[in-house]
């Protein structure tokens, strides 16, 4: 047994018996290890007693928590980062990487890795000697902070080339994908990767063998030189790189660009120079706004992750809700075999009824593809559908679902036709069962008309496609319970979504946001801006597809029902446009036609749009505004403008709890774009004056444009929309 | 030991060509290529029967079968040499072995197999190469080490990537690299109408888009009728928007199968053979895995080196057959050699021709010798990229018949 020779409030000091130290973390206050100011200050003392002690024969770095190595340094301190000058952040980073290379300057180290080893974490692997990863599940290695718009700071774009090749080193950096640790012996990045009860001994072993052969001290010369990288391959790997990069970021974000110079430049210099390179980059990523949009998305979603969808950001502890056990799906349409899909992905037990045999027929083959989807291969795994299939219980009876403790309605968007299912649903299961249904334009309010209890019903509205959209409204009706809105909320979190809790309104919240935009959209093409241009200066916004491809891909005949449903709502500011019941009329209904406002080749992946049609470009004409300024920034101001304004509009009303919970919702819904933050920070950007200005000579296009009280209101105070 | 003046020549151990042919090339398309229902083996079996009986070779002396093959697995593995000559009714005693220096492997079996010659060791040696890209794909059931990226990257694996590296660092336009393709398909297409080719070709049986059987006895992929309109339409196949190589630029992924009898001069007498040519000498050469278009410059280089004795200079190079994985890559080759291009690939290459990777270096021998015989030409130049950084060449000297 070691003996414990000392115990500080986040590490344990050990010596074991023939002379190896013990250096064992654990951080309280949080569910991971995290590198908090005080782990930093008690690892700083404990290599502070080493140094004046009896040398240790090697020291070994460990978590005292199973499961987490460390997960990086508090995100809270990260944003403490906003607003310090460049020198004084370079010089926190110098900080840190003091500590760090004391691990490598004396006695030989180790780190134990086992469970989560990522950013700051993984740059403290890095530093020790030698790593040992076991080879559990949980064990998984990686530098997220490109996700946060910045670089590893610790010494992470220095050590890594040196240690597994510069690029190696670009693709983990750059990507911020972790690695299990199979994969990260097999890249060089761990020594050893074993069995957790025997992690120990390997490191003992390997300090041992790797301190006797001479190879530690060899090592420690390479960590500490240039790289040795052939001027061809470098050349080939920047170029290549950055055209990769440029393909899947659209030169919106600047970290990536940004870590890969800084591995090519630090390659080419000593490891103290690359340091140097490394802190600066850090400190000029931390100051760019998308580096703070960035860590918003990230807080909001972390928000969203503890959020219980009732009560204040606190009251997930103490709100009332059921784990549900036996969900039921109703209807076997797209809708309902997605549903019922994520279900089985997640792991439940799943009954599915539809009162017509032909459409169950034809969904549960979709169901199991779907749910045996392998993301990796990119194609469904027969032999995990028919496991599956054992989980799957299927029936055209209505009393099968009678056991049900969750009920997810997804029948045909009619009301009258819901409502009589709803009621059914209800006689059919128990008093204590949550009925949900998926709809993205009924009025939850009129659905639950017919119900009995109507606190335990409330709207679930999933996005398709289903395994794609991670987003999820829980909508709200006038007399849906807190119960039960925590449970949908529960719910939807086991089936790996992020679900926002949105108040009855017809379009509910992503739908409200995003019909002004296609609708402005229909507007600049009827005065004359071309399809291309509308969807490249979208793109160039930051959006992942532009709204008039958007309108083809959900479908002319789609767009057209919806938004009859928002234009009687809002019918001020949201006048149906005779554009796309037109193109109705010719049959363009979009891409599963062939045509919508493009035409289109190929199938599946490889559809293409081919040219804009021209009997839809005919029909637009007959419809013809006079033309307007359109310079590239009116566009993106006719087009994003009135989503803020809409999305100020459903603040006043209370539509959602917390401004937060619409920019995650048209981040992961809508693919507005993350860097500029979500919808609110986009504004923000602007500053509310400067909308007030920009709106001023739209004003003419109508009410859509006209300024709310509460943006005059942010323009008269300054405070930002996002706080 | 290969580049002695011809005077000099000791006929025991100068390695000479008695025959070679080939089979026509096929897409590797899984409805539409010719080779589609037929095995890579028979493929390999026919052209190693063929070669036997075209150059009269007495089968009893045939000591060692080398075929190349980059994908040596499924029907192509375990050997297939050995299989091959088992199934080619060779005898017992005719060794085989099969190997692998992916798109340089056949002419890397020739090389080999002279060196023995030269050596003093096995004599009588049928070599060649086959892939089958379609039943056997290059992507896939390969597990490469990334430690093997860390002093390159992963980039190293798309050759279209390399060549787009070329291209860009070489200022090779895009337009420019279609006219090449052009060239290499029209010169394809005219050596093909003129019957040039009847000579080489193997006849095997393969299936037309219908399904029946046909005689496979035209290259698949050679197009006479494409424009440069149609090659300016293709999108870039590697780098989406920004690349300037597309599927016409380049070297289709084929089937196919090639072989070549070689033994010592005097071992042609003995037998009454009259050779095609004797090889005068090889090399292989590394670069680095991002410049792996580079590799027959330096491979050429190193071959004329190492035979300076004979004071050669490419000038004396009467023709070329550089294969052509990407248009910028054969040009960027063809510029820093300054070879004539009127003597490089003049029955067009294998942007035209396909691109059966292990039987490639075969292929284009075959064809080399070929056109060597029928212009009356004396010294020819085989030469190869490889993946992942090589480079291959092979030089012949025609001897008259």
């Amino acid at each position: 047994m070691p003996a414990i020779e000392r115990e500080l409030e986040t590490l344990t000091v050990e010596r074991t018996a023939d002379g190896f130290v013990l250096l064992t973390v654990s951080v309280p206050g949080h569910r991971q290890n995290l590198l908090t100011p005080q782990a930093v200050a008690d690892l700083s003392t404990a290599l502070d007693d080493l140094a004046c002690g009896s040398a240790p024969r090697g020291v070994i770095l460990r978590s005292g928590r199973p499961g987490s190595f460390f997960a990086g340094v508090d995100i809270a301190r990260l944003e403490e980062l906003r607003g310090r000058p460049p020198a004084e952040i370079a010089a926190l980073c110098d900080r840190g990487k003091a500590l760090l290379a004391r691990l490598s300057a004396s006695f030989p180290t180790a780190a134990i890795i086992d469970g989560v080893c990522l950013g700051g974490g993984l740059e403290l692997a890095l530093a020790c000697d030698v790593r040992v990863a076991t080879a559990a599940g949980h064990t998984m290695l990686g530098l997220p902070e490109v996700k946060l718009g910045l670089l590893p700071g610790w010494g992470g774009t220095v050590r890594l080339p040196r240690l597994i090749g510069p690029g190696p080193a670009v693709e983990l950096a750059c990507s911020g994908e972790s690695v299990a640790a199979s994969a990260a012996q097999r890249l060089g990045l761990v020594d050893a990767c074993v069995p957790a009860d025997q992690a120990l001994d390997t490191a003992c072993l390997l300090l041992t063998v790797r301190g006797d052969d001479g190879s530690l001290a060899a090592r420690r010369l390479r960590m500490a030189r240039p790289v040795d990288l052939d001027p061809v391959e470098r050349e080939f790997l920047e170029s290549t790189s950055a055209a990769v990069m440029l393909g899947r970021t659209g030169g919106h974000y600047p970290a990536p660009p940004a870590i890969l110079q800084v591995i090519l430049a630090g390659s080419a210099g000593t490891a103290e120079k690359a340091s140097r390179i490394e802190s600066a980059a850090f400190a000029k990523l931390a100051a760019t706004p998308v580096a703070r949009n960035l860590l918003r998305v990230f807080s909001i979603g972390e928000r969203n992750r503890r959020d219980a969808g009732v009560g204040d950001d606190n009251a997930a502890a103490t709100i009332e809700r059921a784990g549900m056990t036996a969900p039921a799906i109703v209807g076997a349409g797209i809708m309902g075999a997605g549903i019922a899909a994520s279900h089985l992905r997640a792991g439940f037990s799943t009954a599915v009824i539809d009162l017509n045999q032909d459409v169950l027929a034809g969904g549960v083959p979709s169901i199991l593809e779907e749910a045996a989807w392998d993301r990796a291969a990119k194609r469904s795994d027969p032999s995990r559908a028919v496991e599956l299939a054992g989980r799957l219980r299927v029936s055209t009876v209505m009393a099968s679902i009678a056991g049900a403790d969750i009920v997810i309605e997804s029948v045909t968007e009619r009301p009258d036709v819901k409502q009589q299912v709803l009621a059914e649903i209800e006689q059919t299961v128990g008093p204590e069962t949550v009925i949900t249904t998926n709809t993205s334009t009924n009025p939850i309010a009129r659905l639950a008309a017919g119900l009995a209890d109507p606190t335990r019903f409330c709207g679930l509205h999933f996005f398709n496609p289903v395994r794609r959209m991670t987003l999820v409204e829980v909508v709200r009706g006038p007399a849906t319970s807190d119960r039960t809105v925590a449970t949908a909320v529960a719910h939807a979190k086991r089936l790996g979504k992020c679900p926002v809790v949105v108040n009855d309104s017809p379009g509910f919240l992503v739908n409200r946001i995003l019909m002004p935009y296609l609708h402005e959209a229909g507007e600049l093409l009827r005065e004359g801006v071309t399809a291309e241009r509308i969807d490249r200066v979208s793109r160039g916004f930051g959006m992942p597809m532009g709204p008039i491809e958007l309108y083809d891909m959900i479908g002319l005949d789609t767009a057209f029902y919806a938004g009859l449903v928002l234009s009687a709502a809002y019918g001020d500011r949201i006048e149906a446009s005779p554009v796309i019941p037109a193109l109705v009329k010719v049959g363009r209904l979009g891409r599963k036609t062939g045509a919508g406002f493009y035409r289109y080749s190929g199938a599946g992946q490889k559809e293409r749009i081919v040219a804009v049609d021209e009997t839809a470009a005919a029909a637009i004409a007959r419809y013809a505004h006079p033309a307007r300024e359109s310079s590239d920034r009116t566009i993106v101001d006719r087009l994003f403008l009135p989503m803020l304004l809409e999305a100020l509009r459903g603040l006043d009303e209370g539509l959602v709890r917390d401004g937060r919970d619409i920019d995650l919702a048209v981040i992961h819904a809508l693919g507005f774009p993350a860097f500029r933050g979500g919808l609110l920070a986009w504004g923000d950007s602007l500053g509310a004056a400067e909308i007030l200005r920009r709106l001023e000579p739209l004003a003419d296009l109508g009410p859509r444009m006209h300024p709310t009280d509460r943006l005059r209101g942010h323009a008269a105070s300054g405070r930002p929309f996002t706080e | 030991m290969m580049h002695h003046t011809s005077a000099t020549l000791d006929p025991a151990t100068t390695p000479v060509v008695v025959a070679c042919c080939r089979t026509a090339i096929g897409r590797s398309h899984p409805d539409r290529g010719i080779f589609r229902n037929v095995r890579g083996d028979d493929l390999a079996s026919a052209v190693v029967r063929a070669v036997v009986e075209r150059s009269g070779v007495d089968p009893a002396t045939i000591e060692d079968v080398l075929l190349g093959v980059t994908q040596q697995r499924g029907e192509l593995g375990g050997n297939v040499a050995r299989t091959v000559g088992l199934m080619a009714d060779l005898p017992f005693a005719a060794a085989g072995t099969t190997v692998n220096r992916l798109c340089g492997s056949s002419l890397q079996a020739l090389a080999q197999a002279c060196h023995a010659i030269a050596a003093g060791a096995e004599n009588v040696q049928v070599v060649g190469g086959v892939e089958h890209m379609h039943h056997l794909p290059m992507e896939s059931a390969i597990d490469i080490h990334p430690q093997a990226f860390a002093r390159s990257s992963r980039g190293m694996l798309s050759m279209g990537l390399t060549a787009e590296q070329l291209a860009s660092l070489h200022g090779i336009p895009r337009r420019r690299q279609e006219e090449y393709a052009l060239a290499s398909h029209e010169k394809a297409a005219r050596a093909d109408d003129a019957g040039l080719f009847d000579d080489e070709l193997v006849r095997v049986f393969g299936h037309d888009e219908a399904g029946g059987l046909i005689e496979a006895v035209r290259d698949q992929s050679i197009r006479g009728d494409t424009s440069l309109e149609a090659m300016a339409a293709l999108e870039p196949a590697f780098l989406p928007k920004l690349g300037t190589i597309t599927a016409a630029t380049s070297a289709p992924v084929s089937d196919g199968a090639a072989a070549l009898l070689v033994m010592s001069a005097g071992e042609a007498a003995r037998q009454s053979l009259e050779p095609l040519a004797r090889v005068v000498g090889t090399a292989v050469v590394g670069v680095p895995p991002a410049a792996m278009g580079t590799g027959p410059i330096a491979a050429t280089r190193k071959l004329l080196a190492r035979v300076a004795p004979l004071g050669l200079t490419l000038a004396d190079i009467d023709l070329v057959e550089l294969n052509e994985a990407f248009a910028p890559q054969a040009l960027h080759c063809i510029d820093s050699l300054r070879l004539d291009a009127a003597k490089v690939n003049v029955r067009g290459g294998s942007l035209a021709i396909g691109h059966p990777l292990g039987a490639s270096g075969a292929r284009i021998a075959t064809t080399l010798l070929h056109a060597l015989r029928d212009s009356g030409g004396r010294f020819g130049l085989a030469t190869m990229c490889i993946g992942l950084g090589q480079g291959i060449a092979v030089l012949f000297e025609r001897i008259e018949r």
